[in-house]
């Protein structure tokens, strides 16, 4: 690297550290360094890794927090991309190491490294192949970061994939007692999903051609870095218009602004009858949806959880989960914008099935952790049905800002069920750590034996309920708000859900916590929370609180980047979307309700 | 100090201290004194000091805003317009008589969310019902803080719940939970005026959620005692329910208008200088229309949003009216209205959402004394008073149908019940239902008058009570009896509470406070009916519940205090309950009888409220609106005058003195036996004993549906899509196993064959192999001359030439 | 009748001319076919070794023939004594193999006790 790249892109290092020193531990961590049977030393070394890595991203993310604003650092309330790393990788088919955060990532960021921290610390009681243990898991963290990182879609892809892996060894080698079923049945999901996306990368990259960008667009999607100077950057440009043949690309930021064109070259190309664009936008739906998950694709799920042990259950329902909403706010909606205006009412539907269907499952089970995986199912929900909502509308003359508020109500319902579930998970590992087992008919009682804890988890599962002052609150309102402007049958129906949510919560408290005494098995082993475990879950509740009282925490960083990208595609429906997709087919009902 | 800054800062501060004592207490309560002890001083500290900063605001209210005498007649409202100096004007606009909007302060502390227009504060409006429900509600709250620094003693020690069995046969010994219940407590105290106080709806729903789950905290509070645990649930469930309509009510409002303020709010405009927003009510009773009721823009043009989307960006404006006119938008504002009122009627235990309340009762009573009879279920009728504006004729007439039925149903079942914290439990619900059907009336000030003059009645009702079983250990009044001798303040002060809720009073003179407050309201609902005879029966479910009211209200009394003890055990332990718990009972005692009076120079309840009449509601109004039939919500003044309040009062009169003589007669002079009256009505009592078999209902229609929906989407996941999922698997695999075969087969077996005939041939070539050399030169010979034959032939052509 | 007989057998029109090139390939040709009858039909390894002296020899004799001065072109940079010389290089070989012959014949007859190549099947596959 020389001394110029410092200077045009700072936060290269920055952000590849933040990505890549996890991976690094663990290949050092792989090394014979560590002799055996000093376990104690591998668990310190991944929790100082994890602990680093957040310290790394919060310096990024929250500049005012160490003093020193630097170049590198991230702007509040900016709505663009920031810390762009951009190098060549694969010139050959254009690929970049092309990184970035903004607003809805960068939030997404902090979680992931947070939430590391928290599970490396929930994985002290892991015994089994502690060096290969932790050098999956921080595997795992490398790869969930890159994705959240990578603007290129190849790059994107690939740490997709990286992510898979680690997961399926840690739910397969670590789990319970079906670990294997649950392992496969989670990765065959999952690769299926991938696979579907693949297919979709190749269609948008045989089809996008930048030579159809202009060259604000150029710079503004980093294809040509504005870092340069403007002559280098009217050479680059101009080389890219004088090319013979399309210019493929992987950018996602080109490829978005190639969407969002008056004449999108995805939806000029037809294939069996619809246009590539929906084509495109329905694989990749497929798979994020999956990683979601929205019923009918949610059964691994509630297996993985189940087997996984607490720390992955964490990760997995705080931050994999988000993957999925990520994807579509960041890939789908903003690359095929008019498969996103037809196919709102699929993205909403979906949503608030997932809604409804996940909380009767909830209600229905008989196992602790498997009742908080479909209350995730339920609660991921309400991200589907806000990241849906395309309701700038002619109706609402184009307006913007009740779609951007169930977008910006999605994205906090993430971070916010990022901190819950896996607040909820702990909590059931915690008990399940004392007493192994997870049947809900047979504790009662807890709170008697262990108060603390109990009222930590009662909090954790009130944020989960959607209690105002807690974060689950925010979300859920903001989201069922903003669905009546799309639909009126949804909103009722997601507003419906508020009732299953309460009562497959408080019922799961009474019967866990509330009671004379506790009649399972294992009943002398109710000890109160150790240290560490207090460390863990005291963090989650304060987040809980913090979050729900002061939801601008989130909101400044969420709201400039999600308005922005709002705004840009409601101009885009008036604009374009409108005249092009009419009659839409199943788009937004008419008034049915109201109509007089 | 300006009245506009002076009233957040101390209505807010008075708001955030109970929430301050609830952290210290969460922290701190078990190390506060010998078993927490000392957390109910924190906590009363709190509330006191929240009384005490209510009265300022109270005083300095009156101060500008001096609440005179009402004089009815058509200038009403305006007179009261204080220091808005310009109402001078008002009898020039249009021949209305009420233009002026009433005295409001607003504003917003703290911005959830914002973007675009539309925008989730924490705010305040206060007018003079907030500063009212203030000052009641930390007065009770103090009241009862004092109370339970008694009542719950017994929590200091190891307590030994006798409800409870363990599964030896033992009883439960536990550590007391002194602290725990002032810290629910106090958050609780902090929920309720965080919905008084609230200046927008979604502020109001987050508090209305909070306080659900205080409720939730309070009921469970014996939480070892499942039917404590099950009727926790049951009670935010309800609540839970009565939201969901609550929140279609918000979307309906949020989708169109963008906005849930109440109030106009002072935003930067585009150039930087503040702008007006209009809020819910000047959007729903814009100034322009004399404030009477419109469909908003924003609802008329979501309804029409097919003919926006035809109509060019230009014109909508310009054809909005019409739309208007064709009906656009009406039923928009009615769902809002329902809706809101859903949440109202979850809160406040209205039908169909009432039977939580009598199974909250399982709460200590301090509990049911406050939250689940004076403040929090009270919130449902501040809350349709609150957001009266925007409820349209017929979403009134909705409320005060259901007010009807709740009051009606609920009267009746407390007629035939034992225990005597339940029989005031219906007792609640049905005056609950008598405020709504007030409001529903059209009697604005009536129902928030009897809501104010209850919360002191029935806190006190609650808390002698509390005295009672405090001493006898038994909620059951068939074991009490002659109690009035052992506890002559209790056994007084609730005489008082109960010819306070009948509406005791000489007629035209003066009276109790339920006296004004239920008068006002009989003369209101007779007054509707007058005017709208379809709906009489509305005046006649009023009367009647006023008869049943007196009638139970004193059957308890009777069988509570009066007589011989019926059972000894009881009667020997019965003592008078300490001073902490007395005080409280005698403070209420004298506000429930004083509460409703006028004081000379006009100062009172009445007048106070009618500060804060809603603008647009002085006058008489006609017609429908969303259902087309004719409609008239008379005007409140007019009930006050002439005939019908002769009728009103005397029906009241009758009525109760009816009532008290009935159960005079079966229970103190015992000439009518009640076990006859239930004998002969026999299938009636059995109906009413098992409460109309409301929660048979709805465990049949609810309960059961909802864990068979969730076993079919759990079978559906286990019984449909996993064995789908395992199928794809298992098909996979067995197309792996044909394709193994083929592999093994096909493929494997040409390379074998391939192989074998080469060995084979091989093996036959071997033959040649003699290791004969003679042969061998024979073969080179023979060889030889074969190849020249060969090469003779077929090189023949080119031999030749 | 000669014109007959020639026509009849080829080879006996040479009888009647003059000695050339085709008479010492007669000659050649008439060793060739003795040695190789004599190889293939003698079980003896030493008749044979002396047919395959014959083979050799009536190759040499066409070589030695082929050599004739006659049959060179003309400005032919040869010196004429090809033949001779690949005749004299057949003459060592077949000295050389003889040799190895054998030698490889009395270690046969050494182990076998005989020299009836038609015993020597060793290597029968």
């Amino acid at each position: 690297m020389s001394p110029a790249d410092a200077l045009t892109q700072p936060a290269l290092w920055p952000l590849s550290m933040i990505v890549f020193l996890p991976a690094l531990v663990a290949a050092v961590l792989a090394l014979p360094i560590i002799p055996k049977g000093r376990e104690e030393l591998i668990r310190w070394v991944a929790l100082a890794t994890t602990v680093v890595v957040f310290v790394l991203s919060l310096w990024m993310a929250w500049p005012t927090l160490f003093g020193a604003v630097g170049p590198a650092q991230f702007t509040i309330g900016e709505a663009g991309m920031q810390g762009v790393v951009k190098k060549p990788w694969i010139p050959a088919f254009n690929i970049d190491y092309l990184l970035g955060v903004d607003g809805i990532s960068m939030p997404l960021v902090v979680l992931t490294t947070f939430l590391s921290v928290l599970a490396c610390a929930a994985s002290w009681p892991i015994t089994k192949h502690v060096k290969a243990y932790h050098v999956l898991f921080l595997l795992l963290e490398t790869g969930m970061l890159g994705v959240f990182v990578s603007l290129d879609f190849f790059l994107f892809y690939v740490f997709w994939e990286v992510m898979l892996l680690p997961m399926y060894f840690l739910i397969g080698i670590w789990g319970g007692p079906r670990r294997e079923y649950a392992a496969i049945k989670f990765f065959l999901y999952t690769l299926f999903g991938s696979v579907l996306m693949l297919l979709a990368i190749l269609m948008l990259y045989f089809t996008s051609d930048l030579r159809m960008l202009s060259p604000e667009q150029l710079v503004a999607s980093h294809v040509v870095s504005p870092a340069l100077d403007a002559a280098s950057r009217a050479d680059a440009v101009a080389a890219i218009a004088a090319a013979q043949s399309p210019i493929h690309t992987f950018n996602l930021l080109a490829l978005a602004q190639l969407g969002q064109l008056p004449k999108s070259p995805f939806a000029a190309v037809s294939l069996w009858g619809m246009s590539l664009e929906i084509w495109a936008f329905l694989l990749l739906l497929i798979g994020f949806v999956i990683k979601v998950p929205v019923v009918p694709v949610h059964t691994w799920l509630p297996d993985a959880h189940v087997e996984a042990p607490t720390p992955i259950s964490m990760i997995l329902a705080g931050v994999l989960l988000k993957l999925g909403g990520y994807g579509i706010l960041r890939i789908c909606y903003p690359i095929c914008p008019g498969a996103g205006l037809s196919l709102a009412w699929l993205v909403c539907g979906l949503g608030v099935v997932s809604m409804v269907y996940g909380a009767f499952a909830a209600l229905a089970q008989k196992d602790f952790k498997r009742m908080v995986a479909y209350s995730s199912v339920s609660h991921m929900g309400y991200v589907m049905l806000g990241l849906g909502v395309w309701s700038a509308v002619a109706g609402n003359e184009f307006r913007w800002d009740a779609w951007a508020q169930g977008v910006n109500g999605a994205m906090f319902q993430m971070l916010a069920h990022g901190i819950s579930s896996a607040g909820m998970f702990f909590m059931v590992g915690v008990l399940y750590d004392r007493v192994h087992h997870r049947n809900l008919e047979e504790f009662g009682g807890i709170f008697n034996r262990m108060p603390v804890y109990s009222g930590l988890a009662v909090a954790v599962f009130f944020a989960g309920l959607g209690l105002p002052g807690l974060c689950g609150f925010i979300g859920e309102v903001l989201v069922t708000l903003s669905s009546w402007n799309y639909s009126r049958t949804l909103a009722v129906i997601s507003a419906f859900t508020v009732i299953l949510t309460a009562a497959y919560i408080l019922w799961a408290i009474q019967r866990v916590y509330l009671g004379a005494e506790y009649k399972g098995p294992h009943g002398d082993h109710l000890t109160p929370m150790t240290g560490r475990e207090l460390a863990i879950a005291t963090p989650l509740v304060f987040l809980a609180i913090l979050f729900g009282v002061a939801p601008q925490l989130i909101f400044n960083y969420v709201t400039p980047s999600v308005n922005r990208q709002v705004e840009t595609l409601a101009d885009w429906t008036r604009d374009v979307g409108s005249k092009a997709a009419q009659p839409v087919a199943g788009g937004p009902p008419a008034a049915d309700v109201t109509s007089r | 100090m300006d009245l506009a800054s002076q009233l957040p800062q101390l209505l807010g501060l008075a708001w955030l201290l109970p929430l301050a004592s609830f952290v210290l207490i969460l922290f701190f309560g078990p190390r506060m004194g010998p078993h927490g002890r000392n957390a109910a001083w924190v906590a009363t500290a709190a509330i006191v000091t929240s009384l005490v900063l209510s009265l300022v605001a109270f005083v300095s209210w009156l101060g500008v805003h001096p609440a005179v005498a009402a004089h009815h007649g058509g200038d009403h409202g305006a007179a009261h317009a204080g220091d808005h100096a310009d109402a001078a004007g008002h009898d020039a606009d249009h021949g209305s008589h009420a233009v002026q909007p009433p005295v409001a302060y607003s504003g917003d502390w703290y911005t959830l969310y914002e973007a675009g227009r539309l925008k989730l504060s924490i705010g305040w409006y206060i007018d003079s019902l907030t500063i009212l429900m203030f000052v009641v509600v930390t007065f009770i709250a103090t009241c009862i803080h004092v109370y339970a620094s008694g009542y719950m003693h017994d929590e200091l020690h190891e307590v030994t719940d006798h409800e409870v069995h363990l599964t030896d046969g033992s009883h439960l010994h536990r550590p007391g939970r002194f602290p725990r219940f002032f810290q629910a407590l106090s958050l609780f105290c902090f929920s309720m005026m965080g919905i008084l106080i609230a200046g927008n709806l979604a502020m109001v729903f987050i508090f209305w959620e909070l306080v659900g789950i205080c409720s939730w905290f309070l009921i469970g509070f014996y939480y070892e005692r499942k039917s404590a645990s099950n009727a926790a649930n049951k009670a935010f469930l309800f609540n839970r329910v009565g939201d969901f309509g609550m929140l279609i009510g918000l979307m309906a409002l949020w989708g169109a208008l963008g906005t849930l303020h109440f109030a106009d709010s002072q935003v930067p405009g585009p150039d930087g200088q503040p702008v007006s927003r209009p809020g819910l009510f000047s959007l729903v009773r814009p100034a322009e229309t004399g404030h009477a009721l419109r469909v908003p823009d924003g609802m008329v043009k979501f309804a029409a949003a097919e003919k926006v989307a035809k109509t060019a960006p230009g014109d909508v404006a310009g054809k909005v009216d019409a739309w208007r006119a064709e009906g656009f938008g009406k039923w928009l504002l009615f769902i809002a209205g329902v809706g809101i009122f859903c949440g109202c009627a979850g809160k406040s235990a209205q039908f169909p959402l009432f039977v939580w309340l009598p199974d909250a009762m399982e709460g200590p009573t301090p509990v049911s004394a406050l939250v689940h009879s004076a403040t929090m279920v009270a919130a449902g009728v501040y809350l349709v008073g609150r957001f009266f504006p925007v409820l349209t004729p017929d979403v009134l007439l909705v409320i005060a149908y259901i007010g009807a039925i709740t009051l009606f149903i609920a009267a009746t079942i407390a007629l035939v019940a034992n225990d005597i914290k339940r029989v005031l439990a219906y007792s609640t619900v049905s005056q609950l239902g008598y405020m709504m059907l007030a409001l529903g009336v059209g009697g604005w000030v009536a129902g928030l008058f009897h809501l104010v003059t209850h919360a002191f009645f029935k806190s006190l009702l609650f808390l002698c009570s509390g005295s009672v079983i405090h001493a006898c250990h038994t909620n059951d009044m068939r074991k009490m009896g002659g109690l009035a001798k052992v506890m002559p303040y209790t056994a007084g002060t609730m005489l008082v509470g109960c010819l306070a809720i009948i509406g005791a009073g000489i007629p035209f003179v003066i009276g109790l406070s339920g006296y004004y407050s239920k008068d006002s309201i009989l003369a209101q609902a007779l007054s509707f009916s007058q005017a709208n005879p379809r709906h009489s029966i509305l005046f006649l479910a009023v009367a009647g519940g006023a008869f049943l009211t007196a009638f139970y209200m004193f059957r308890l009394w009777f069988m509570t205090f009066a007589g011989t003890p019926r059972d000894h055990h009881v009667a020997e332990h019965a003592h008078e309950s300490p001073q902490v718990m007395v005080m409280p009972l005698l403070v209420l005692a004298v506000l429930a009888v004083v509460a409703g009076w006028t004081l000379p120079g006009g100062f009172g309840i009445a007048n106070l409220l009618e500060q804060s009449r809603p603008a647009g509601t002085t006058e008489t109004v006609q017609g429908g609106f969303a259902f087309g039939q004719t409609l008239t919500v008379p005007a409140e003044y007019l009930s006050h005058e002439g005939t019908i309040h002769v009728t009103a009062t005397m029906t009241a009169f009758a009525t109760a003195l009816g009532g008290v003589l009935l159960a005079a007669a079966m229970y103190l002079w015992r000439v009518i036996s009640p076990a006859a009256i239930a004998t002969i009505f026999r299938p009636v009592f059995i109906f009413l004993a098992n409460r109309w078999y409301f929660d048979e209902l709805y465990h049949a229609l609810f309960v059961v549906p909802a864990h068979r929906l969730a076993a079919v989407a759990s079978g559906i996941d286990q019984g449909l899509i996993d064995p789908f999922i395992n199928g794809l698997a298992w098909t996979a695999r067995q197309v792996a196993g044909i394709d193994a075969w083929i592999d093994r087969t096909l493929v494997d077996g040409l390379g074998h064959a391939t192989a074998s005939a080469t060995w084979s041939a091989g093996l036959e070539l071997k033959k040649l192999q003699t290791g004969s050399l003679r042969q061998y030169v024979m073969f080179i010979a023979a060889g030889t001359v074969a190849l020249f034959v060969l090469a003779s032939i077929v090189f023949r052509s080119s031999l030749a030439g | 009748m000669n014109i007959v007989v020639a026509s009849a057998v080829p080879l006996l029109g040479l009888i009647t001319e003059p000695v050339s090139v085709a008479h010492y390939l007669v000659v050649g040709a008439i060793l060739f076919v003795s040695g190789v009858v004599c190889m293939a039909m003698k079980r003896n390894a030493l008749g044979v070794l002396m047919g395959i002296e014959l083979v050799l020899n009536g190759a040499n004799v066409n070589f030695v023939a082929f050599a004739s001065p006659y049959l060179q072109g003309e400005g032919s940079r040869s010196l004429g004594l090809d033949g001779q010389v690949i005749a004299l290089f057949v003459i060592l070989l077949a000295a050389a193999e003889a040799a190895v012959a054998l030698a490889i014949t009395l270690n046969f007859y050494n182990n076998h006790a005989t020299v009836d190549v038609d015993r020597a099947d060793d290597l029968k596959g």
